[in-house]
């Protein structure tokens, strides 16, 4: 059974938001995510200060085996990136709550995240199999 | 369609393994991680469900001069006992499938061939070996693992206990018995590695999957997926059906123009002679990216900003840590050591022309 943290909210499509303020969050990819693709070895990160809407490609995770994009929970501006995963791209299997952020998310609009499920809605979305 | 199984689907369940479709097939694509499993091949041994394969015999009097008219290896380099690669070409020189011939006999040959292709093989039999040749699809019945590694020796000793065992040779096979049933036991794979391809009737295949899966424990035996066995062929350098072989590409261009060497006629003998001798308008490159991307199958292949071709297989490589690729591009426009940029995402990514193989048939037996 994977990790889902309570303090996360998480989209159907297995991102996680830590929301640290009314207008900030950092975000990644969650635990279940991680175990499907197992083995990441390379993360396209977004640029720094480009603005995102809620739902758009922002990212791409590589397996061996399977590129998959990750899809912002939020609209919002990118403020930051995790360097460390241009060269430990593991970090996302091994610690994808923590060490394994991909990037910090300037909110543009907080009711936004009314949308997304918390944690006991994501564990019944991943238990479905979805 | 539904997809089908083969008759260890339920050991690859019991083992956790993650199952995907693959040419009509559901197949475990990993196990636990595909660079675990890549590993294990490469420093002790791995264990392969191949079942999907196909294998066709074709028997009879005339069917080595049969063969040899579809094929451009000379057939004379076979004897009883022994296997050899090769294709089957169509008119224009392109490639029908590739494959396996096992000699079995004078008058029999056992060809195991790719499962997507086994149909269209069989037709292409069927039409073009008219005397004194019987050709039979046995893949229903046949059931095919394999052990690949330095290690395999180590194990599949205790499992089939046959004299000819220790002294086998590469491109060699026997056939051995088990539970009182007969098992080809080969000295051939497509990991780079020593180790054996076992081939038998289906009823026994789970038991002798389990009993070299416990023979392997002390041995850090693993099983493992098409996943790992996509990226060890990939190292090597091993042409795969559907990707660098095609029935428009040859096998001059497709990277495996040694199996060129026939003096008999054969289809398409003369593009294939004019191709060797002149060059083919293709040839394979093997890249290694300079960056930390991925080239993955289609991705174009720029020089002096020309798209020159395109990616027919990459991927990650678990030995060299980088992205690596073969790629089929117009030939005589770049050289080893040269750079090329693959696009990615609308990007391109510094890749540096490298010698073939990235990695070079080990063959030690522990």
């Amino acid at each position: 059974m994977s990790n889902i943290p309570e303090n996360l909210k998480y989209t159907k499509t297995h991102e996680w938001i830590d929301v640290q303020d009314t207008y900030a969050g950092v975000c990644g990819i969650t635990d279940h995510a991680q175990e499907m693709l197992t083995d990441i070895v390379f993360v396209e990160l977004p640029e720094v200060g480009i603005e995102v809407k809620a739902g758009e490609q922002v990212a791409v995770v590589e397996s061996v085996k399977a590129v998959s994009d990750v899809y912002a929970p939020i609209s919002g501006r990118i403020t930051e990136v995790n360097k460390l995963l241009e060269d430990k791209p593991e970090l996302l299997n091994s610690d994808p709550y923590g060490e394994g952020w991909i990037y910090k998310i300037d909110i543009k609009d907080k009711y936004e995240l009314d949308e997304l499920m918390d944690a006991a809605a994501y564990a019944e979305h991943v238990a479905q199999g979805e | 369609m539904t997809a089908q199984r083969t008759f260890l689907y339920e050991d690859h369940i019991k083992l956790g393994a993650r199952m995907v479709e693959f040419a009509g097939w559901e197949l475990p694509v990993m196990y636990t991680s595909i660079i675990d499993e890549h590993m294990a091949v490469r420093q002790s041994a791995g264990i392969f469900d191949v079942s999907h394969m196909g294998e066709i015999v074709a028997k009879g009097r005339g069917a080595k001069a049969a063969l040899q008219r579809l094929i451009p290896t000379d057939m004379g380099r076979l004897e009883k006992g022994k296997s050899m690669y090769t294709c089957f070409l169509n008119e224009q020189g392109g490639i029908i499938d590739d494959l396996f011939i096992f000699m079995l006999s004078d008058n029999e040959y056992y060809l195991v061939v790719n499962a997507g292709t086994t149909e269209k093989d069989v037709e292409w039999l069927t039409l073009n070996c008219k005397t004194n040749v019987a050709i039979q699809d046995v893949s229903g019945v046949t059931s095919k693992i394999d052990l690949q590694g330095p290690q395999s020796y180590n194990i599949l000793k205790k499992i089939i206990k046959d004299d000819r065992l220790e002294g086998l040779q590469r491109f060699y096979f026997f056939t051995g018995t088990y539970k009182g049933e007969p098992v080809l036991v080969s000295q051939t794979g497509y990991t780079g590695e020593f180790g054996y391809e076992l081939f038998c009737i289906n009823n026994i295949i789970s038991r002798l999957w389990n009993d070299i899966l416990d023979a392997g424990k002390e041995y850090g035996l693993k099983p493992a997926g098409l996943g790992a066995r996509d990226t060890l062929r990939l190292e090597s350098c091993y042409s795969l059906y559907g990707h660098e072989l095609s029935e428009t590409i040859s096998p001059i261009e497709g990277g495996i123009g040694f199996v060129v060497n026939a003096t008999s006629d054969y289809i398409a003998k003369d593009i294939i002679e004019d191709q060797k001798k002149n060059g083919a308008p293709r040839e394979i490159l093997c890249l290694e990216m300079m960056d930390k991307t991925i080239p993955r199958s289609d991705y174009p292949v720029v020089y002096n900003k020309q798209d020159i071709g395109a990616i027919t297989s990459g991927g990650f490589s678990p030995l060299l840590k980088k992205g690596i690729a073969m790629a089929l591009v117009k030939r005589g426009l770049v050289t080893i050591h040269d750079e090329v940029s693959v696009g990615i995402r609308g990007k391109q990514s510094p890749a540096k022309v490298v010698a073939r193989p990235f990695y070079k048939y080990n063959g030690k037996r522990l």
